[in-house]
């Protein structure tokens, strides 16, 4: 039983956080922004398509959106990157090719499962905020002469994403935190390096609380930076 | 020939017939008042006008030609005929100037520096020239509305429409937005506006048409209309209304 006078957080600060900060660190905020940036891309799309009046198109949206929204992120990813390739791997003996290998690398599949997810988050943010805009609005660019897409592009979508800006820094905050989830797929995130550090030294306790404050203060400096950025984009209104 | 020709316009929504059977028509240059109880189908008239509302049947011709007609290219008719709303709708995410520049941008592809000139001249004919750097939303309902009526007239109309441009306002506002369309209507403007001043009727409207349960009861001059109704629904209306 360890006692608190045994606990060396100095030492465990001294080794652990540059591993943290280095490639853990990296991963965190490549995943982060690519997923992040791809997520508003796929819900931008998602929500166009849950908005067109194609029946089909939206049976199907809805369907998935479903899937996404009824199962935890964490089985999605661990679907993606254990249970995709292996279907992959089944067409391609279908097709003949019985020696094709497919592995996703965890980040990637990591990248793909938040997108995914997120996108699909997003996407009723984007549609509600599209819904909300006032029908004068379509209305006026109609009576001007711009077509109904015209209208659509321009007048109504740059307003809903404006709306939509503080939503979408929130979603950021939490898709940073869920980066986490990846430990599960071995990606060699904060919590996975933090875990493999651990079964070296046992600082169980030191180990967890480091990585717990180095979350906190990513996100203290995030919700920083998004408050500046909302300012700059968000016009008053 | 009449700029605009209305013959047997009917419009539904569902079961409700809104207007049961619409015929008249606007002259070139010509102010037409539309009067009439709420919920008679004003609106939804001058809506059919643009095609903001698809009629159920009937005809409107423009300049001879039916408008309804699948092939009849409406967006290049929507850019000769404006419309102002009771609500502005102005682009609250673009500047005044703007605004008022965007339409003949981006749909008459004007060069932008003849485009600013223009929505200058506009402004200052609006008296909104001061304000053509600030956003919508730092604008009083007078001056927004003020803006739109120079937001349409920046594409060149041949005709505008006005659906109760000034029953969003508070009563000290009203003035300035009438004065503004008096102007317009003193320039020659073809225009359609459905409104509750009756003081603008009587001095500005070469024609008023009462309307009521999607019908034009009465078509006639401010003078006969307000002196002189001849149909006992106008005068229950007016009646009412006048008295003030
Ligand atoms: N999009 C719509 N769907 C269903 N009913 C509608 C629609 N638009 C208008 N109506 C109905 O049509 C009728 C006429 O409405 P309209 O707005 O044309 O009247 P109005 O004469 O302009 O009245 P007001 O003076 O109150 O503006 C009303 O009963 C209204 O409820
Ligand atoms: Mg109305």
């Amino acid at each position: 039983m360890r006692t608190l006078q045994n606990l060396n957080f100095p030492k465990a600060m001294a080794e652990l956080l540059p591993k943290l900060f280095g490639q853990a660190l990296e991963i965190v905020l490549i995943v982060s922004v690519v997923a992040f940036v791809l997520a508003i891309l796929f819900g931008f799309l998602f929500a166009l398509g849950r908005l067109s009046h194609h029946k089909i198109l939206n049976g199907i949206l809805v369907v998935f959106q479903e899937f996404i929204r009824g199962t935890p992120l964490l089985v999605q990813l661990v679907y993606i990157y254990y249970v995709f390739p292996l279907f992959v791997e089944i067409i391609a003996y279908w097709c003949g090719n019985p020696t094709f290998k497919c592995t996703l690398s965890a980040t990637v599949a990591g990248v793909i499962g938040l997108t995914i997810n997120y996108g699909t988050y997003i996407s009723e943010v984007i549609r509600s905020a599209i819904l909300a805009i006032d029908k004068g609005q379509t209305e006026a660019a109609l009576a001007l002469g711009f077509s109904k897409r015209q209208a659509m592009f321009r007048i109504v979508i740059p307003q809903a994403f404006r709306n939509s800006i503080p939503v979408f820094g929130n979603y950021l905050l939490t898709l940073v935190k869920d980066t986490s989830l990846m430990a599960y797929i071995t990606a060699p995130e904060l919590l996975q390096t933090t875990k493999a550090y651990i079964s070296q030294t046992f600082t169980t306790i030191e180990s967890y609380s480091i990585l717990a404050v180095v979350y906190l203060v990513i996100c203290l400096i995030l919700s920083g930076l998004l408050k500046v950025a909302e300012r700059k984009l968000v016009r008053r209104r | 020939m009449a700029l605009l020709e209305i013959k047997n316009l009917q419009k539904s929504f569902g079961d409700l017939k809104v207007l049961k059977d619409v015929n008249m028509s606007i002259e070139e240059g010509e102010v037409l008042v539309i009067i009439g109880p709420s919920g008679s189908g004003k609106s939804t008239f001058l809506r059919c006008l643009n095609l903001l509302e698809t009629p159920s049947g009937g005809e409107i011709l423009y300049d001879g030609k039916d408008i309804l007609k699948p092939k009849f290219a409406v967006r290049e008719y929507r850019q000769q005929v404006g419309m102002c709303f009771q609500r502005f709708n102005l682009f609250p995410f673009m500047t005044v100037l703007n605004n008022v520049t965007y339409g003949p941008i981006h749909l008459l592809k004007m060069p932008k520096e003849q485009a600013q000139a223009e929505a200058m001249a506009l402004l200052e004919k609006v008296g909104m020239a001061a304000k053509a750097n600030v956003y919508p939303d730092t604008l009083s309902g007078g001056q927004q509305q003020r803006v739109a009526i120079a937001r349409s007239l920046a594409m060149h109309p041949k005709m505008m429409l006005f659906d109760e441009p000034t029953s969003a306002l508070d009563p000290e506002l009203v003035g300035e937005v009438l004065c503004t369309m008096k102007e317009l209507a003193d320039d020659g403007m073809t225009m359609a506006v459905v409104t509750h001043e009756m003081t603008f009727a009587e001095d500005v409207a070469d024609r008023v048409i009462f309307m009521d349960g999607g019908v034009v009861v009465e078509d006639d001059t401010p003078d006969e209309i307000f002196s002189n109704p001849k149909n006992p629904r106008t005068k229950a209306f007016l009646s009412r209304i006048l008295d003030r």
